[in-house]
């Protein structure tokens, strides 16, 4: 469904567009606004789950794509995870910066969300042929769900152990055991 | 000491965005210098970005581009090359080009052809009796014009022929490194102030190989401080077998 999207850019339009930003044509940023932004809000509100909040948080990451689009470097990786990369951060510079208080009150207890944006929806758009996916599904299905909430929400381990209510030495290693398994599938 | 394994979870913990306080900190701290932290990091990123790919997509609302628009700067940014930009930061640093396929397969087909070309056309340096060269490799630049090329000789020499001037900011000079082994990495084996001919520094190292790899980056005073690449890469290329 979503694979024949009409607006969807490859990874080299994208990269060229970028390249074309480091040389100071907006033109080129509206292009990737046109085929990324839908989904960079998307990425936002998994994070600070307010429209306004994930727009400004959008806004902000445009701003930056266009200032920073000259040290993306196609050798190290895909101009996707590269703007993914900063629109999430910014999310997460957000909401634990500056919004941390009252969004945290507006989590649902983890397991008890009921938005579209669940960890198994996520699991099924995960692309077959990429490891990633093959590598989440050899994880104990509570693991993998704990680290995908934890990746959708930009979850601390500190507010991992709050939602669970398990120690935070617990979490760690619990996490870190998952990682472990992750790593050695995806080498 | 942090074991490979640690770092390497380290740098998935604070790509997962998993990490506060000191240990955020000490991930922050080894994405500012230490290269083997920030190529773990970028794979991790490039790995989970498939999740945010699965983010619901929300139309934005059409003010929202406007918004953008007029924070944008006014004038277009002025071009500025690439060589001529200041230090770049750790995290452009193109250590991994080395180990990237992709970047080097199109330059190489390319740097092939012009081998060929340029072998049998130019007069080159290296046409007196005995010094024929057995390699050559043609340094492609980031456009693909052919920039300098690397005569390896029937003797284990190799120098460095610029094809053209090279130009060389104040405080950094060129330094010329050669990959025949991805296990050991990038060696240096030259440096100049500017575009010349220059004997390269392999005697030390094994008999170049069809295929190895030559590139030039742009690194500070008295070369890389690191031993490995840190700056742009100016041009690179395969060694391919002279005619």
């Amino acid at each position: 469904m979503e694979q024949q999207d009409p607006t969807a850019a490859t990874d080299t339009s994208l990269a060229d567009a970028l390249a074309r930003c480091a040389r100071g044509e907006q033109q080129a940023l509206r292009q990737i606004y046109d085929s990324e932004a839908p989904t960079m809000i998307g990425i936002a509100m998994r994070v600070l789950r307010r429209r306004d909040m994930a727009e400004e948080c959008v806004h902000d990451a445009f701003l930056r794509i266009y200032q920073k689009a000259d040290s993306f470097d196609p050798a190290r990786g895909s101009p996707r995870a590269w703007i993914y990369t900063i629109v999430r951060n910014r999310a997460l510079n957000i909401v634990r910066g500056e919004a941390r208080t009252d969004l945290v009150d507006d989590f649902e207890p983890i397991g008890l969300t009921d938005d579209s944006e669940n960890p198994e929806d996520a699991m099924l758009r995960l692309s077959d042929a990429r490891s990633l996916k093959r590598c989440l599904e050899t994880l104990a299905p509570v693991r993998r769900k704990i680290l995908l909430l934890a990746y959708m929400h930009g979850l601390t381990h500190g507010e991992i152990a709050g939602k669970i209510g398990m120690p935070l030495g617990t979490v760690k290693s619990w996490i870190r055991r998952s990682l472990l398994s992750l790593r050695e599938c995806l080498a | 000491m942090m074991t490979r394994e640690d770092k390497d979870i380290l740098a998935a913990e604070y790509a997962m965005g998993l990490l506060a306080g000191e240990e955020a900190a000490q991930a922050e701290q080894l994405l500012a210098d230490d290269e083997e932290f920030i190529a773990m990091h970028v794979r991790w990123r490039e790995r989970l970005s498939e999740i945010d790919a699965t983010a619901t997509k929300v139309t934005p609302d059409a003010a929202l581009w406007t918004r953008i628009e007029a924070a944008l700067p006014r004038a277009a940014k002025p071009q500025i090359a690439k060589m001529s930009s200041p230090l770049p930061s750790p995290l452009l640093r193109l250590k991994d080009l080395w180990d990237s396929l992709g970047f080097w397969r199109p330059a190489g087909l390319v740097a092939t052809m012009a081998a060929l070309v340029l072998a049998a056309g130019l007069g080159l340096s290296v046409r007196e009796v005995g010094r024929q060269p057995v390699l050559v490799a043609v340094l492609m630049t980031e456009n693909n014009q052919p920039g300098a090329i690397v005569n390896v000789l029937a003797d284990g020499r190799a120098e460095l022929v610029p094809l053209g001037d090279i130009p060389v900011p104040a405080g950094r000079v060129l330094q010329i490194w050669t990959l025949w082994d991805r296990v050991r990495g990038p060696v240096s084996v030259g440096l100049a102030q500017s575009a010349r001919r220059l004997d390269l520094e392999v005697k030390a190292l094994p008999r170049t190989t069809a295929t190895q790899l030559f590139e030039i980056t742009l690194e500070p005073e008295g070369g890389s401080p690191t031993g490995r690449p840190t700056g742009p890469v100016l041009m690179k290329g395969n060694a391919t077998t002279a005619l």
